[in-house]
């Protein structure tokens, strides 16, 4: 047996780290301020006295850019250890150990290749005086020399633009990638162009700034002022960090970007995951020391200290939230006023919350838009819609009833209501049954049902094959002559009925069992209001064509008013009987005339 | 009333997996049948059927896919043959966990989806699959070990689960058939991070959980729920729920309170007997030892959900699958269910 090697193609390998790792061109100065910065820590570790710095220069000519740092530099060994081999890290020997330096992979240089052919890197060692040049090209070729020039410790890499790549060698463009990137290390990086010099990096790191500090900060770079700054903190992930709590609500879709920072240097602009997902009404921006990055370094991988790490930063804006509720109300009722949405979706998922939140939420109900606060205190029994249309169908007449309805029929609002007992022990929550609603309305006293009887039979019989029953009561508003309900689970009897006529014996046989093993026929019901004029006359009508007339075009009315979607059988029932009308109306006008 | 259908599509969108989200498509599918083309009343239909499923409502699902399978019957070629075998299996799965199907008509089913993949030239891979659960339900072991077999040796085609959910349930075969260790051994490519899909790991971490008491990790059983219960929301995780549940009633009883209060109205809800009978199993479990303190705390449905009340609702659930499968195994599985939760309580207990 021959134990053999795989054959690797250097060049596909580089072109593929190169090219497709990475999402953007401009992290090769991410990947190269990097490098410094590690280098002068690596320096420092050694016992060196001096000021570390990173300088870069832009050659505007040549379309050429150095970054020279006074680092550590590296010998002949270190550069055919670590510049020439793939996948070393100069930095250490266990990958999982927490330290001082950003980079991991040793496969930073590579992300040069993307905007250069050619990498050409001078350096001296802090340990062994020879200067040394390097050449690099992605084939994968590479030579090294010693100078005979002497150089200052450290390192400096020259790139020059390939085409296409230009622009990322002109003085705005590096000047704002070494920005995004470096704006909050602590080694100073200055920039230089012919004569010009300026340094990028003196901004105090908004983690580090007081709480107004961070108002002012935040105003100036978004243009927007938070509402308040919230502290982060998390021990295990080594993180400080502040969330911006945002002055504007935010859709639940709408993907988070949260600034992180990893050793000070920026790994993402737009990483959605750090916070938990309910903590959208905040921007947090954050720096941390422990989370290890992807080999691509524009996100964390998501182990078990990542998840840990969450859930603290979690507990820090539920802290935050919980401590406002008293120190200051009024900020805290405007917070619930403009993120409601997401702070519904917080307390759904957390009693904790859920018991803070709740009394402040506001809910649709039958009197109105109420606060949860005012509902307990007016109330405890409270009936709670499912669906929307279910809410709108009873609503008005709820409130004539001195009903209190809620509305659960928006995300979230049916859980938090049913929920309602765990922190108001005094409560009753049902789920209002929209079909027997009705049959707590005022009965009619003898007489009057007596005159209503031949209507309401007459009613049941035409209606039947829309399964729907009728049934007389007296309620308020009066101008309200009839109310249709339905539930649910009447739409689906409809799609139930229109496979059964639809499907072969197999499942012609399966949609009974459901129908009739797993649901009752749902009917739905169509209340007349006694106390309606109309309803009155119509009930008092001797004629039958009259009668059937007025009993389709109140139904029909009542479907087209709530918005069912009505059928082909319904239309016409409504046509005819507003024909009817129409003639009848036109044949008595005749008449007087005659 | 295309805008309202419009509208009710954008909806959707917006909604959460549930009862909500049908309602609205349900609304959708009459006006596509009333107004729109007959095309147009499938396709929403087949949205319907994922709906249905992540709503934890099986059986609107099959009464929509009764209406779909006919088209598909009368008009084989203006509908792809793909989509619709690949959510029939979806109804094989669901069948025989509703006990209100006889046995016969499960099998007629299961035939004519066998008959269905031969026609269109699929291999009958999931068709073994799904044999298996319907024969272990019955408490068939020896003719499912045969159809695992034949499972694993039949090709693999476009009609197969991929292959992250293939191994989840050759775990989940494995725990079902009484051999924990080697579930858990056929689930290390998933718990190592090798595979993965939408629904994995997540759904491998409910099903270990309690293997991985059984065989008394305690250590890994607890790392597992710590990582997947974040993961599972939704009316569709019922059966998971109530893995969990039986989990931390052994483990942590005031998680167990917590999940047992976010979850009891779906069960509540559910017309699945199968994960039902389940669900309520641990939940009796619950109660039991949530009583063994005096508690000012109200919990979740307490007016309904009463120990008297899940004694009941156990007793009719297997009545009822004993009635379909013609034997008493569902009632095995019911005193066995019970031995077990006492023993891990006690053995749990004593490891503290």
């Amino acid at each position: 047996m021959k134990n053999m090697n795989f054959q690797v193609n250097l060049q596909g390998v580089i072109d593929l780290l190169s090219n497709h790792l990475y999402s953007d061109p401009g992290v090769f100065v991410r990947e190269l301020l990097q490098n410094c910065v590690d280098a002068i820590t690596a320096r420092t570790r050694l016992g060196h006295a001096f000021e570390g710095s990173v300088k870069v220069e832009v050659f505007p000519a040549s379309s050429t850019l150095s970054f020279s740092d006074n680092g550590c530099g590296l010998t002949e060994a270190e550069i055919e250890q670590f510049l020439a081999r793939i996948g070393s890290s100069t930095k250490r020997e266990d990958q999982d150990a927490a330290d001082d330096f950003i980079g991991q992979f040793g496969v930073g240089l590579l992300a040069c290749f993307v905007v250069s052919a050619e990498i050409v890197l001078i350096t001296r060692s802090a340990l062994d005086g020879d200067p040394l040049e390097w050449r690099g090209k992605p084939d994968g070729t590479y030579t090294i020399k010693k100078l005979k020039r002497q150089v200052p410790v450290g390192t400096t890499v020259y790139l020059q633009a390939k085409p296409d790549y230009e622009e990322f060698f002109e003085y705005y463009r590096v000047c704002e990638l070494l920005e995004k990137y470096g704006a909050y290390l602590p080694t100073p990086i200055l920039l230089r162009e012919d004569k010009y010099e300026r340094r990028i990096n003196d901004a105090v790191q908004p983690w580090k700034l007081s709480k107004p500090e961070a108002m002012e900060y935040i105003e100036q770079s978004t243009f927007t002022k938070p509402l308040d700054i919230i502290p982060l903190h998390s021990a295990i992930g080594g993180i400080t960090g502040i969330a911006h709590v945002l002055p504007y609500a935010v859709s639940l879709q709408d993907e988070k970007k949260h600034r992180v920072y990893l050793k000070n240097m920026l790994l993402s602009d737009k990483m959605s995951n750090i916070l938990p997902a309910w903590a959208f009404f905040v921007n947090g921006i954050i720096n941390t020391e422990n989370l290890r990055p992807t080999a691509s370094r524009e996100a964390f991988q998501e182990n078990d200290l990542f998840f840990a790490v969450r859930d603290e930063l979690g507990a820090c804006i539920k802290q935050y939230l919980i401590e406002l509720s008293e120190r200051d109300p009024e900020l805290f009722q405007r917070i619930v006023l403009i993120h409601r949405a997401s702070i519904k979706t917080m307390a759904v998922e957390d009693e904790e919350l859920y018991a803070l939140f709740i009394r402040h939420l506001t809910f649709e109900t039958s009197y109105g838009d109420m606060k949860m606060a005012q509902i307990l205190e007016e109330r405890t029994t409270l009936a709670v819609a499912a669906s929307v249309d279910e809410f709108r169908q009873v609503s008005r007449v709820a409130k004539a009833q001195e009903l209190m309805v809620v509305n659960g029929g928006y995300v979230h609002d049916m859980d938090l209501i049913r929920r309602l007992p765990a922190v108001a022990g005094n409560v009753t929550v049902s789920v209002l049954d929209s079909l027997t609603f009705a049959e707590r309305f005022e009965q009619l006293d003898a007489e009057d049902k007596r005159a209503a009887q031949p209507l309401l039979e007459h009613s049941d019989r035409l209606l039947e094959r829309f399964n729907c029953r009728s049934l007389f009561r007296w309620f308020e508003p009066a101008d309200i002559p009839v109310l249709y309900n339905t539930n649910q689970e009447a739409n689906f009897f409809r799609l139930v009925e229109e496979s059964e006529k639809e499907a072969n014996p197999l499942f012609g046989e399966v949609v009974q069992v459901v129908k009739n093993d797993m649901y009752e026929q749902p009917y739905a019901r169509l209340c007349y209001n006694y106390n309606n004029p109309m309803i009155r006359k119509a009930a008092q009508t001797r004629d039958p064509a009259l009668r059937k007339a007025s009993i389709e075009l109140f139904y029909t009315q009542a479907l087209l008013l709530g918005n069912h979607p009505m059928s082909a059988d319904e239309l016409r029932m409504m046509n005819d009987s507003l024909l009817q009308f129409m003639n009848k109306g036109l044949d008595g006008e005749v008449e007087a005339n005659r | 009333m295309k805008n309202r259908y419009d509208e009710l599509r954008r909806a959707t969108w917006s909604l959460p997996d549930g009862k909500q989200k049908l309602a609205v498509m349900e609304e959708m599918i009459l006006i596509a049948d009333r107004y729109m083309t007959e095309e147009d009343a499938y396709d929403i239909r087949m949205d319907y059927l994922s709906a249905a499923i992540e709503a934890g409502c099986p059986e609107k699902m099959l009464v929509v896919f009764s209406w779909c399978v006919s088209k598909f019957e009368k008009n084989p070629g203006t509908y792809a043959h793909h989509m619709l075998i690949w959510c029939y299996k979806w109804v094989l799965n669901e069948l025989w966990q509703m006990p209100e199907f006889s046995l016969t008509q499960i099998e007629r089913i299961y035939a004519d989806f066998k008959e269905k993949c031969l026609q269109f030239g699929y291999s009958l891979r999931p068709y073994y699959q799904q044999k298996i659960n319907l024969l272990l339900s019955q408490g068939l072991q020896a003719e499912a070990a045969a159809y695992y077999k034949k499972w694993r040796a039949a090709p693999r085609d476009s009609l197969a689960d991929c292959k992250a959910c293939e191994q989840n349930l050759f775990g989940k075969y494995h725990f079902q058939v009484g051999y924990p260790k080697k579930g858990l051994q056929a689930l290390k490519p998933i718990l190592d991070g090798r595979m993965r899909c939408r629904s994995i790991p997540q759904n491998t971490y409910a099903q270990i959980i309690l293997p991985l008491l059984k065989v008394k990790d305690y250590e890994q059983a607890i790392a597992a729920a710590k990582k997947s219960i974040h993961l599972l929301d939704g009316p569709m995780y019922l059966e998971e729920f109530g893995l969990f549940l039986a989990f931390y009633t052994v483990t942590d009883l005031a998680k167990a309170e917590k999940l047992y209060n976010r979850t009891v109205h779906l069960a509540l809800e559910s017309k699945n007997g199968w994960i039902r009978l389940h669900y309520w199993m641990a939940v009796r479990q619950f109660l039991r030892e949530w009583h063994r303190k005096r508690r000012r705390k109200k919990l979740a449905a307490a007016d309904v959900v009463t120990l008297d009340w899940l004694d009941g609702e156990i007793a009719s659930l297997t009545a009822a699958f004993n009635r379909r499968n013609g034997n008493d195994y569902v009632s095995h599985i019911v005193a066995e269910n019970d031995k077990t939760a006492g023993k891990l309580l006690r053995e749990y207990a004593a490891a503290q």
